[in-house]
């Protein structure tokens, strides 16, 4: 594997930690939720989740940033829609990382086997 | 490659810095520990995709350092140092942990031993404690940080109409 895939799975870049930042705070994680069944406005995520419109539009700003939503408007009304792909950076790094630690392990839970294996044959 | 009964990695990010997987090894605390002590094992089984460890010196006590060099299949060698900070044997350690891939980023690294039944498991935690991610993450009121099956969450997100399999 080349030095620069190592260093996208030790660490992760900034342009996906502005994605991990954004879903780390839980109410965001809802809206996001909120709007998987579609596009929809202010006032129709305020009316699912529990939370305030300024609270709602906050955290709206916050995922608009980083790329998360985006937003038209239709008449007076502005629409918020998911853009999954933006998080597709961060799926690709979670799974290379959870791949180089299992594989890492994986050979530790081998070697294990061996030096037991070794171990108890030269009990006998 | 040997199949593991019980199962791959659990990944866990209890904070915005923090990296957590644990697994468990059907063997004892005492050989688990040495497994990842001991330069003679630790040579083995450190590169994760089987790269050759060209440099590996543990200098297992309280302040002392290590440092572990593998050599990626392009040549470039990959350098991994740090130093201990608490070390409990059979079940604990806690060590810095450098990556010259990323040398602004110093972490701590911590590893965890528990034993029961002949089973143990493994907990290791890696907290970046690097200013830019730091005040990156403080600059959000409220911050909430729990990702536990982050990676479930993701495939949710990615996917929402398709089916989860499994």
């Amino acid at each position: 594997m080349p030095i620069s895939e190592y260093v996208g799975i030790v660490a992760r870049s900034s342009t996906t930690s502005d994605v991990f930042n954004a879903i780390a705070e839980a109410h965001r994680r809802e809206i996001l939720d909120a709007l998987m069944a579609g596009e929809k406005a202010v006032g129709a995520i305020v009316d699912d989740l529990s939370m305030s419109q300024p609270q709602v539009s906050k955290h709206l700003r916050v995922l608009s940033e980083v790329g998360l939503v985006s937003c038209r408007a239709e008449g007076r009304r502005r629409l918020y829609r998911l853009e999954p792909a933006r998080l597709q950076p961060l799926h690709e790094w979670l799974a290379k990382y959870k791949q180089a630690w299992n594989d890492r392990l994986d050979r530790v839970d081998d070697y294990l086997k061996e030096l037991q294996q070794k171990e108890s044959s030269s009990d006998t | 490659m040997t199949p593991n009964r019980h199962g791959s990695a659990v990944i866990e990010f209890p904070s915005d810095l923090e990296i957590v997987i644990t697994r468990e090894f059907d063997a004892p605390i005492a050989l688990v520990f040495d497994v990842f002590t001991k330069p003679e094992h630790v040579r083995k089984t450190f590169a994760p995709f089987g790269e050759e460890v060209t440099v590996c010196s543990i200098d297992l006590r309280v302040g002392g350092s290590y440092h572990i060099v593998m050599v990626t299949d392009d040549g470039t060698e990959c350098s991994f140092r740090g130093t201990y900070l608490e070390i409990e044997p059979p079940t604990r350690t806690v060590q810095t942990w450098l990556f010259d891939g990323w040398p602004d980023a110093e972490a701590v690294e911590s590893m965890e031993l528990h034993e029961t039944d002949g089973v143990t498991k493994l907990t290791h935690r890696l907290a970046f404690r690097d200013k830019a991610g730091r005040d990156h993450m403080t600059q959000f009121d409220g911050l909430e940080a729990n990702f536990d099956n982050v990676e479930d969450y993701l495939g949710s997100l990615l996917e929402p109409q398709g089916t989860v399999s499994g």
